[in-house]
């Protein structure tokens, strides 16, 4: 299978600590992938890595490439450019830009070959409420409406890949079902998604594939069926919500 | 006291308290860098002018315009030396850096160019334009035309394009800014320049008014922050109606009271305004 995107032993430490350890991970063409693991297991700043990307001060070794392409000396906003698309944890709009504004941020490049184009019409479809609020602030919209935007302004700018930290983080148990949902649309549409969310569960409901991350290793990877029933994911993600699950 | 000739005076001061500002307006407001150079960096501009004007055949708008490329490089060097302190949008730092160039600035002129007092001669300064008992110069009229038509284009620019929401961007959140495509950095340099080109404009269209030495600076660097602090921090608006009303108030005041100590009396102003209303005229 071809891989849209791929680490080669990708190594990142903050000063004299490394959060993660010669990473190898591959994003095929039409499959969503999720990375998994405890809090400060590194899953963020692998997912930054990849982006080229960090609020922080990453010492980044090792190789990433995008559709066979070395983009390891890239600076993240022509790999933004070149359709590596990265919706960060946190804050990920502009609070004092209108919505309209956010999205007229977004250019798409000259170079279409590869990419997924998404009008503006489609997106607007598929977030209706960012319609609605296109005259509000950033500052003015709900976390879920924030999410909403990042992730609209990655569509709008013509991906070939859309990484997604925390997609659903903040939101009611309902809507991560939904947002993971609009991104297994995507996905059946042909882009390849990686996904990094807390909701295990949830995302193995959607994922086609899963990397497990431990103190910035990769300690396991398999088909979402399959990791299912990993004993780690059941004992660390799954287990206390079956038990919750029977008594119920 | 002549009440009209000395509202014309103080609009005409204030005008040109508007347009020195406005570079910093544009930097502290649109993208939340300081500059104290900026003061030194109007001497510098107005040196140059009066350099080439005195040194060799050329006329004024030409002398005017290579002072302002000039500028125009010095903000590039200035920027490119101070590139992570700027993506991190470091004001601490930023203030001593930029201090320190002013004073390395006011060096490098004392040395090239003396101590004494300078005038630039242009011929719009000689140029009187009188209605009735009231007159003011070509000149004059140039500068208050000027600011008017700069703070209406750079408010247009900030809030109706593009380019104005890349530069809100970048002010907000440079990081965030290059996940949307945008190159950060450069936007920075931009700005930068932006600000050195606004400020040598002001310096070869208002120096021309009063003599001119490598000292200076001080005053200048004060009243622009008077004004961007008075006006709203980010607020362009703000700024003309600021910077206007401080040209009234010291024209009235120097002629009611004593020029002699204005600068005084401004701060003044600002320490009552700033215990009254702490945001300054408007927040945006
Ligand atoms: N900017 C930074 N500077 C220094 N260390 C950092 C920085 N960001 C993260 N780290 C460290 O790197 C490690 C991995 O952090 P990371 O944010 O990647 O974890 P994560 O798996 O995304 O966690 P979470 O689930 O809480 O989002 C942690 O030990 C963290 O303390
Ligand atoms: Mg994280």
């Amino acid at each position: 299978m071809t891989e849209i995107l791929s680490a080669r032993s990708l190594t990142v430490r903050y000063g004299g600590n490394t959060a993660v350890h010669d990473v190898d991970l591959g994003i095929g063409a039409g499959r969503m992938v999720a990375v998994a693991g405890a809090n400060g297991a590194g899953k963020s700043t692998l997912v930054n890595a990849l982006a080229g990307w960090s609020r922080g001060y990453p010492v980044v070794s090792g190789d990433v490439l995008l559709d066979g392409q070395n983009i390891s000396r890239l600076p993240p906003h022509q790999r933004s450019r070149g359709g590596l698309q990265h919706v960060p944890e946190g804050k990920n709009v502009f609070s004092e830009l209108t919505v309209e504004e956010n999205l007229a941020l977004v250019r798409l490049g000259e170079d279409h070959a590869g990419r997924f184009l998404f009008s503006r019409s489609e997106v607007i479809d598929l977030f209706p409420r960012l319609h609605e609020r296109r005259h509000h602030k950033g500052s003015a919209l709900s976390g879920g409406e924030r999410q909403m935007l990042a992730m609209a302004r990655a569509l709008l700018a013509g991906p070939r890949i859309l990484l997604l930290d925390e997609p659903s983080v903040g939101l009611a148990p309902r809507l991560i079902g939904e947002v993971l949902a609009v991104v297994r649309s995507l996905v059946d549409r042909g882009l390849p998604v990686l996904v990094v969310d807390q909701n295990v569960r949830a995302v193995l409901e959607f994922a086609d594939e899963l990397y497990l991350l431990e103190r910035g290793r990769i300690v396991g990877h398999g088909s979402a069926a399959s990791m299912k029933n990993d004993d780690r994911i059941l004992k660390a993600y799954l287990g206390d919500l079956a038990v919750k699950g029977d008594l119920q | 006291m002549n009440v009209a000739q000395q509202a014309i005076n103080g609009l005409v001061i204030g005008s040109g308290y508007a347009c020195v500002a406005l570079g910093w307006t544009i930097l502290l407001g649109a993208a939340r860098l300081v500059n104290f150079a900026h003061g030194q960096m109007y001497m510098l501009a107005a040196f140059i002018c009066w350099f080439i004007l005195t040194r060799s055949g050329i006329g004024y708008p030409l002398a005017a315009a290579i002072s302002i490329v000039a500028m125009a490089l010095l903000g590039v060097g200035m920027q490119l030396m101070m590139g992570r302190l700027v993506m991190t949008q470091n004001l601490t730092s930023l203030m001593i850096v930029t201090l320190g160039f002013g004073y390395i600035l006011q060096g490098v002129a004392g040395l090239l160019f003396g101590g004494a007092p300078h005038t630039i001669t242009t011929e719009l300064v000689q140029q009187k334009i009188q209605f009735g008992d009231v007159w003011f110069t070509s000149q004059e009229l140039l500068i208050f035309v000027v600011t008017l038509i700069l703070y209406g284009v750079v408010w247009l620019v900030l809030q109706r394009t593009r380019q104005g929401a890349i530069i809100r961007s970048v002010a907000e959140d440079p990081k965030l800014a290059q996940l949307f495509g945008i190159d950060s950095r450069s936007v920075y340099i931009a700005i930068f320049v932006l600000e050195a080109v606004l400020v040598a404009l002001a310096a070869v269209l208002v120096a021309p008014r009063t003599p001119i030495l490598t000292s200076m600076g001080f005053e200048e660097v004060i009243i622009t922050f008077v004004i961007v602090v008075l006006g709203g921090i980010g607020n362009v608006g703000g700024a003309l109606i600021v910077g206007m009303l401080l040209g009234l108030f010291t024209s009235f005041f120097g002629a009611l009271v004593t020029p002699a100590y204005t600068t005084a009396a401004i701060f003044a102003v600002l320490l009552a305004f700033l215990i009254a209303k702490p945001e300054g005229l408007r927040t945006r």
